[in-house]
């Protein structure tokens, strides 16, 4: 056994005379790892997206269109509309629905309420999977190291059965079983960067609907009063 | 009712597949690295395993067999060519003793003749002449120019003989000569060949040598450990075990041993830490002489002194 191991250690071999856990705990990372990088590229995606499409509305918008107009654009082109130009959607319609005269504090109050519903919305879509990327990012490495704790401890009490140790007895146990480990890190250290990035991003993404809701909510205001 | 139309398209994300194949794409190239590079480190352990090493020795015997044999065949001409220079002058030798002589006595003889033959003749010419006729002279005189003519027709006749036997001894010397190379050559060849031979014969001696001292060893180790675990089986079916000890305990005896297979001294060197079963089986080492030795007595010397464990479960 200990001979045909050192003739081969490559990849597959380790894996395939693996013990069934290690197996399935690489099996597991593999899976892991698969998805936190989809949801890597996903997210990557979705967030330059948004930026991009933020930062079009907010031009758009400060260069001092026409409310209306704006807001019958958006609702017209439905499917190519960024997070922002929803919010802007949904707080221009709530106030639009009030008609002229009634308590401008009410409709102010209505209109935010709206506008925060959408906003509270967007950054659930926004931030959807990221949890799932910072799980990944604190737990696969011990996922890994199980298999590798597992793994070692199987090649240890098959050299209880050999009167003479030698590293080679050792080696193609402790070699398959570090494979987990390299595969829980592997998944771990992209998913923990992603998060920290991606959760950054939408941090600035919230703040700049945020301040635009304020100051939306000060033009309608005005628009109302005068 | 806008808004959740609106929301509901924003949920139509950009690029899913796009992220799959990229994730994909990135899995693929982890795995490509992980197979390339354990390969890469798995080439090292092959280059220092033991086969090779097994391997090795007769890649060098063979290189320096290779090598020898040129070594050989170098000094092998180096002791032929002194063997023709010393033979070469023999026949040299021989040229001068047979030449020499011959064309000394063909120079010497004539000219030792002449001066008898003109020495007694000139003294009768000149008595003869003086008291005799002229036509005595003459007829002395065409008597002596014929003789002086057959002498010199005979010197003459001896000269080319002396010639054609001197060229006949050429030849033949030559012909020696050649034979003499030739035989030469042969030795040379025979020489080398059986130079050759005998390296051939050395290398599979030193070969079979190799062999048979290697099988040997491995007879001996054989003979060596298959009764030391005679040894061990021995006392083993002689203990009388205590029943019911904790673990399993080991009790190490170094045993001196007389030829023959008597026990000369019994010493607990390293006990189990029952007394009951250090005591049990040095009880049964001391049934069990005489212990089972190797018929061979010059393998007594690997028991003499021997260090035996035993497990109170096997």
């Amino acid at each position: 056994m200990s001979t045909t191991v050192t003739q081969d250690m490559s990849f597959l071999y380790l894996i395939s005379s693996a013990s069934v856990l290690v197996q399935l705990v690489m099996l597991i990372l593999v899976l892991i790892s698969f998805f936190s990088w989809w949801f890597i590229f996903r997210k990557l995606f979705v967030i330059r997206n948004e930026k991009r499409k933020t930062d079009d509305f907010e031009d758009i918008f400060w260069r001092g269109v026409d409310l209306n107009a704006l807001h019958q654009r958006i609702t017209s082109a439905r499917y190519d509309s960024g997070s922002l130009e929803r919010i802007f959607a949904a707080g221009f319609g709530e106030f639009n629905k009030h008609p002229a005269g009634s308590d401008l504090d009410a409709v102010m109050e209505s209109t935010r309420r709206a506008m925060r519903a959408t906003y509270q919305r967007e950054m659930d879509y926004l931030e959807s999977h990221l949890s799932f990327l910072a799980t990944v990012g604190s737990v696969s490495p011990y996922i890994g190291l199980l298999g590798t704790v597992w793994g070692i401890m199987n090649s240890f009490r098959s050299l209880s059965s050999v009167t003479q140790a030698t590293i080679a007895h050792v080696a193609p146990g402790i070699a398959e079983a570090l494979i987990a480990t390299a595969m829980g890190l592997f998944a771990a250290i992209p998913a923990v960067v992603a998060y920290n990035r991606y959760a950054s991003s939408t941090d600035q993404l919230a703040t700049r609907f945020e301040s635009f809701m304020e100051e939306l909510s000060n033009v309608l205001q005005r628009r109302a009063a005068g | 009712m806008s808004v959740s139309a609106l929301r509901n398209s924003s949920y139509s994300e950009p690029r899913i597949l796009l992220a799959g194949a990229l994730a994909v794409l990135v899995h693929l190239v982890f795995i490509a690295v992980l197979i390339f590079g354990l390969n890469w480190k798995d080439q090292q352990p092959e280059g220092m395993m033991v086969e090779i090493w097994t391997e090795l020795p007769t890649p060098i015997q063979e290189s320096v067999k290779t090598q020898s044999p040129p070594k050989q065949i170098k000094p092998a001409p180096e002791p032929v060519k002194p063997k023709p220079e010393p033979e070469r002058p023999k026949p040299e030798p021989v040229k001068p003793e047979p030449a020499k002589p011959a064309p000394q006595q063909a120079a010497v003889t004539p000219p030792v003749k002449k001066p008898d033959i003109t020495i007694q003749q000139k003294p009768d010419p000149i008595k003869e002449i003086k008291p005799d006729l002229e036509r005595q002279k003459k007829q002395e005189q065409e008597r002596l120019k014929e003789l002086e003519k057959q002498k010199e027709l005979e010197k003459k006749k001896e000269l080319e003989k002396q010639k054609e036997l001197e060229k006949q001894k050429e030849l033949a010397r030559q012909k020696e000569l050649e034979k003499q190379k030739e035989l030469q050559k042969q030795k040379e060849l025979a020489a080398q060949q059986q130079r050759e031979q005998a390296a051939k014969a050395q290398r599979e001696a030193e070969a079979q040598r190799a062999a048979q001292q290697a099988a040997a060893r491995n007879q001996i180790t054989n003979e060596i450990s298959k009764y030391k675990a005679l040894i061990q089986a021995k006392i083993r079916s002689r203990i009388v075990m205590p029943p019911d000890l904790p673990g399993n305990p080991i009790a190490e005896f170094s045993i001196t041993l007389l030829p023959g297979g008597d026990i000369l001294e019994v010493r607990l060197s390293r006990s189990s830490g029952h007394a009951v079963f250090d005591n049990a089986v040095e009880r049964a080492i001391h049934l069990s002489k005489p212990l089972p030795l190797p018929p061979d007595p010059a393998l007594f010397n690997e028991f003499r002194n021997l260090n035996i464990t035993v497990h109170y479960r096997e």
